[in-house]
């Protein structure tokens, strides 16, 4: 789930495709609602998700690292993207 | 506000015209409207393609992507230096957007499919996006189509094989008109050359206030439909002390701005530098200064962005009495964690040097932030070390980086927006539990002396039993003025109101500082008053020793300062004391000044009240 207060936004993404980019495998993030699907290491694909704070995703990762792929991306989202520090 | 004047311009043909705004970043500027499109649409055609042609043109597309993403990478260089990482990121973004592959397939796939042109499918594949995002019910993400429309605008500019607005394209008399500068737009400016800025849009965090507050530009924002009005190389004077642009300006309004521009000109070239105290290594003097009669006088810099720190020195600033820390926040909002901080604070203090810094704790919410609901009257709301008390975590992590860094030089921490002695006390518990925290934790602090801001009246009404639980006090000038007059000063309809010499805020300032006097702790005065000399004679004259500016108003100042004597001001203090109106002060004080220190206030040159049509 989305915990930043101002959702995925602008540098979120950002740092969330630099992360999905440093693997091999392809990664997905869709909403819980499935109502939209993007691929991780797109930027304008994540902005498209239009993830405001308080949604729920759903991240999946094909591939050789895909373990490594997975656990990166999620423990930056339930991180809130280093935002939650205060 | 927008009044047309009777006046006839100095060309004689176009009548003179005024805007009020909103004085985002000192100074005053006359030169010629250079008019900045935000939204400069290059115009597509569809140009349908051979089949032969279509690899051709999938080629150049590639190649234009490769331009627009070395050009930003330059430009994001150029930002990180000017502005610091936090506010470059959108670059950052940009950049991810031009090695997007979703971006490139589409664009390529559609050449291919549709045998046109790389610009049309550009547009396209963004239109496309941009109707996606208008969809977003999110405000703040729905605002991202300003970055995609901002990326395709650079591709579509490296598309056409030009680059932009070149930095030789900039006159030297260039004052920046547009409805809004976007930040791609600024970045790529040479902004050394220009004189001024006058946006239609934008407020006092806007990426145009930011960028010309770092800089030094003067800045005026908010003026509505100014851009519409101006065409390049139309005459213009922008006064950005009173937030004021007078298009066409008439002979006798130029002369009024030339004149004062020869009062507060400071030379930026070295050799003129080194009489001001610059010294030609751009090491500033430290040396102590004197007022003509003797006290020893303190000019200090206020500190927010990274731009600004060079000045701190080149200046000769005794160190920093305002450093205002809610620059560590991104303007998004997000909460910088300690060790950030202690790295930000370690590097503030070795700046300011032996003389020490006063870092501000977070002066936020309100409408500093936006992640809380929208407070109804965001200036008396929870804001400043009421937000700090409630958000206690936020309090705690800051007072740990700023003791902590205090180990490491001269710091002191000032409490924003006292209004109750309460809140001092609270805050003093807070700072002691965490000194013992860390302590027990192994870490090193200093000695960090405590400083109440002076800007709410309740704390000038009981500054007597406040300066017995404070170090110092930090009196600031703008939120004084604006608590004690009732008037805000963001909005024009009563910026008349307005008035750092009404009598009620100079007896605000004669009460605090008696109060601490007889405490006998500091007063450092910062806001604007500080930085304008003629604001600044009084305040020497109520017993100020002590004043923090933006550093680039020091040399002006010290000039000043050397030049006046405690005597004689004190006594212009102690008449202004004594009048019943705004009007009869500045009147006093026009009149004494020019007697006195003629060479300093000109007649002809000092602050006339300006004409506003009602």
């Amino acid at each position: 789930m989305i915990i930043n207060p101002l959702g995925l936004h602008a540098r979120a993404a950002a740092q969330l495709v630099r992360t999905a980019g440093a693997y091999q495998s392809a990664v997905r993030i869709e909403r819980a609602d499935r109502s939209a699907s993007a691929d991780a290491k797109s930027i304008l694909s994540v902005l498209m998700l239009a993830a405001a704070r308080g949604t729920q995703l759903r991240v999946t990762a094909e591939g050789a690292d895909e373990a490594a792929a997975l656990s990166a991306v999620c423990a930056l989202i339930s991180s809130g993207f280093g935002e939650m520090t205060g | 506000m927008r009044g047309t004047g009777t006046h006839r311009s100095s060309d004689g043909v176009k009548p003179e015209e005024r805007w009020r705004g909103v004085a985002v970043s000192e100074g005053s500027a006359v030169g010629r409207v250079l008019r900045i499109h935000s939204d400069a649409r290059q115009q597509v055609y569809l140009a349908a393609l051979e089949e032969s042609e279509v690899e051709h043109e999938v080629d150049r597309f590639r190649a234009a992507m490769r331009l627009a993403r070395r050009q930003l990478r330059g430009l994001k260089r150029r930002a990180e230096l000017a502005l610091g990482a936090d506010h470059a990121y959108i670059f950052e973004a940009h950049l991810l957007m031009l090695q997007d592959r979703k971006l490139r397939d589409d664009v390529e796939g559609y050449v291919r499919r549709g045998r046109v042109n790389a610009e049309w499918a550009v547009k396209v594949v963004a239109d496309h996006i941009l109707a996606v995002y208008a969809e977003v019910k999110d405000v703040y993400l729905r605002e991202r189509s300003a970055d995609v429309e901002d990326v395709m605008q650079r591709i579509l500019v490296a598309l056409s094989g030009k680059d932009g607005h070149g930095a030789r394209l900039l006159p030297d008399d260039a004052v920046i008109v547009a409805e809004e500068l976007m930040p791609s737009v600024a970045a790529e400016l040479d902004l050394s050359r220009v004189r001024a800025i006058a946006s239609d849009a934008g407020g006092w965090t806007s990426h145009t206030a930011i960028i010309a507050r770092g800089l030094g530009i003067p800045a005026v924002v908010g003026l509505r439909d100014m851009y519409r009005r101006a065409r390049t190389g139309d005459e213009i004077a922008v006064d950005a002390f009173a937030g004021e642009v007078v298009l066409h300006p008439s002979p006798q309004t130029l002369e009024h701005y030339r004149a004062s521009l020869a009062r507060v000109a400071v030379p930026t070239n070295v050799s003129a530098s080194v009489e001001d105290g610059v010294t030609a290594d751009g090491e500033g003097r430290r040396e102590t200064l004197y007022l003509a009669d003797g006290d020893e006088v303190f000019l200090r810099a206020n500190v927010e962005l990274p731009a600004e720190y060079e000045g701190v020195r080149r200046y000769g600033a005794r160190g920093i009495g305002l450093y205002r820390s809610e620059f560590l926040l991104t303007h998004r909002g997000a909460m910088p964690a300690e060790n950030e901080q202690f790295t930000a604070y370690v590097k503030i203090a070795e700046l300011a040097g032996v003389d020490g810094a006063s870092v501000r704790m977070f002066d936020l919410g309100g409408d500093k932030t936006e992640t809380e609901d929208a407070e109804r009257n965001p200036a008396l709301g929870l804001r400043a070390i009421r937000f700090c008390l409630r958000r206690e975590n936020v309090m705690r992590a800051q007072v740990r980086a700023v003791l902590r860094a205090a180990a490491h030089g001269n710091l002191q921490l000032v409490l924003p927006m006292i209004s109750d002695i309460s809140e001092v006390r609270r805050a003093r518990r807070v700072i002691d539990e965490e000194r013992e925290q860390l302590t027990s934790e192994g870490h090193e602090t200093g000695e960090v002396k405590i400083g109440a801001m002076i800007e709410v009246p309740s704390a000038v009404l009981v500054a007597d039993k406040l300066a017995r639980e404070v170090d110092f006090f930090s009196l600031g000038t703008n939120d004084l003025v604006q608590f004690t007059l009732a008037v805000d000063r963001g909005n024009d309809e009563v910026a008349d109101w307005f008035r750092s010499l009404h009598p009620a805020v100079l007896r605000s300032i004669d009460m605090v500082m008696k109060a601490a006097r007889a405490a006998a702790i500091p007063v450092v005065v910062c806001g604007e008053m500080a930085a304008t000399p003629a604001y600044a004679c009084v305040l020497v004259g109520l017993g100020v020793r002590d004043l923090s500016m933006t550093a680039s108003a020091i040399p002006r100042m010290r000039r000043v300062i050397a030049g006046i004597d405690a005597e004689r001001a004190g006594e212009v203090a102690r008449e202004c004391l004594e009048c019943a109106t705004a009007d009869d002060v500045e009147e006093l004080v026009r009149a004494r000044l020019a007697m006195l220190w003629p060479h300093f206030f000109p007649p002809e040159t000092l602050p006339v009240p300006i004409e506003v049509e009602r």
